[in-house]
C-alpha cells in the first residue's frame, strides 16, 4: 500500500526536490484528490507571487565594496596610529626626564601635561556615558 | 563565480590581501541584498546589515574551511547579522522605504496604470504578510523564494537538518497564507 502524501512531500514536490519516482507517486495520488490539487494550486500561486518580488537593478557605482574596504582598512590605521603615538610619547618623555632642565620647569610642564590628559579623559568618559542613553545614537548621518 | 576561482580568492584573502575580497563582495552583494531586504524589510537597514556581514565574513575568513562552499557560509553570517540587528532594535521590519526600490518583475514598463496599481497593491500585501509572519518563517521563505536556494543550501544557511527544511517551509507558507487571507487576499 502506498503511503499518503504529507505536507513535507507537497513542499518538496512544489520546490522540485523529489526524485522522478517520488514525483510520479505524488502525481498519481494527486490525480485522485481534488483537495490536494487545490492546496498545491494555492502554494504555487503564492510561490509565483513571492518570486516576482524583485529589485530594480542596482545602479553602477552603488556597490557596498567601498564602504567595506574602508572598514577593513580602518583597524590597520588605528594600529599604526597607536604604535606611533606610544613610541613618540615614550621617546618625548625619556628626553624630558633626562634633559638638563630645572626641576621646577619639569614639574610645571608635567602638571600641564597631566592636566591635559585628565581633561581629555573626563571628556571622553562623559561622551561615552551619554552615548549609552542617547536616543539618536541609531540615527544614521 | 566558479568555485575554483572563489577558492583562490579566499586563499589570497587568508594571506592578508584584502584587495582580492572585492570580486567576492561584488559577486555576492546582489543576492545578499535580496536576502537582507527580505529579512529587514527596508533597503537602508539591509545595506547596513550587508556591509557589516561582509566585514565580519572577511575577519572570519582565516577560520573558513576551504572544502565548503563560500555562498551558504556567507548567507549564514548575513542571516545572523540581520537577526542581531532586528533583535537589538537597531532596526525593525519596515516596508516604508521599499516602494521606490522594489518592483514586480512582470510587465515592467509595458503595463497599464491600472495593472501597475494592482501589482503594487499585490506587492504591498505580500510585504505586509511577510511582516506579520515573523522572523523565523520569513527567513526560510526569503532563502527559498527570493534567493532560490535548494533545500541542502537552506539547511546549511539555517544550520538545520535537511529533512526539516520541507516541514519548516510548509509552516512558513501556511502562516503566510493565513496572514494574506486574514488581510482579504484570496488564492485559487
Amino acid at each position: 500500500m502506498q503511503s499518503r502524501i504529507d505536507h513535507s512531500d507537497l513542499m518538496r514536490y512544489l520546490d522540485g526536490e523529489l526524485t522522478p519516482e517520488e514525483r510520479e507517486r505524488i502525481e498519481e495520488q494527486m490525480e485522485r484528490s481534488t483537495e490536494l490539487q487545490r492546496e498545491l494550486a494555492v502554494y504555487q500561486a503564492m510561490k509565483s507571487d513571492l518570486q516576482n518580488l524583485t529589485f530594480a537593478p542596482v545602479p553602477v557605482g552603488t556597490s557596498v565594496w567601498s564602504q567595506v574596504n574602508r572598514r577593513l582598512a580602518r583597524p590597520l590605521g588605528w594600529v599604526f596610529l597607536t604604535v606611533g603615538v606610544v613610541a613618540w610619547t615614550g621617546y618625548a618623555a625619556y628626553l624630558f626626564v633626562t634633559s638638563s632642565a630645572a626641576v621646577v620647569e619639569k614639574l610645571a610642564t608635567s602638571a600641564v601635561g597631566i592636566g591635559i590628559i585628565l581633561l581629555l579623559a573626563t571628556v571622553i568618559f562623559e561622551r561615552y556615558q551619554e552615548s549609552l542613553t542617547d536616543p539618536y545614537r541609531d540615527v544614521h548621518r | 563565480m566558479h568555485p575554483d576561482v572563489e577558492r583562490e580568492l579566499i586563499l589570497k584573502c587568508q594571506a592578508g590581501n584584502s584587495q582580492f575580497y572585492e570580486p567576492l563582495v561584488r559577486a555576492y552583494e546582489g543576492p545578499g541584498m535580496r536576502m537582507a531586504v527580505g529579512m529587514m524589510g527596508n533597503v537602508d537597514d539591509a545595506k547596513d546589515a550587508l556591509q557589516e556581514a561582509f566585514v565580519k565574513t572577511y575577519r572570519s575568513l582565516r577560520r573558513f574551511d576551504l572544502s565548503r562552499p563560500f555562498g551558504p557560509w556567507f548567507f549564514q553570517i548575513l542571516r545572523n547579522q540581520c537577526r542581531d540587528m532586528l533583535r537589538s532594535r537597531r532596526a525593525r521590519f519596515d516596508r516604508e522605504s521599499l516602494d521606490e526600490r522594489l518592483e514586480l518583475r512582470s510587465d515592467e514598463g509595458t503595463s497599464s496604470p491600472s495593472r501597475r496599481r494592482e501589482q503594487s497593491e499585490a506587492k504591498d500585501l505580500l510585504w505586509q504578510g511577510l511582516d506579520r509572519i515573523g522572523e523565523e518563517h520569513r527567513e526560510i521563505l526569503v532563502l527559498k523564494e527570493l534567493q532560490g536556494l535548494r533545500y541542502t543550501e537552506i539547511a546549511g544557511v539555517l544550520d538545520i537538518p535537511e529533512g526539516t527544511v520541507a516541514s519548516r517551509l510548509y509552516h512558513a507558507r501556511r502562516a503566510l497564507r493565513d496572514a494574506l487571507e486574514a488581510m482579504g487576499a484570496r488564492y485559487p
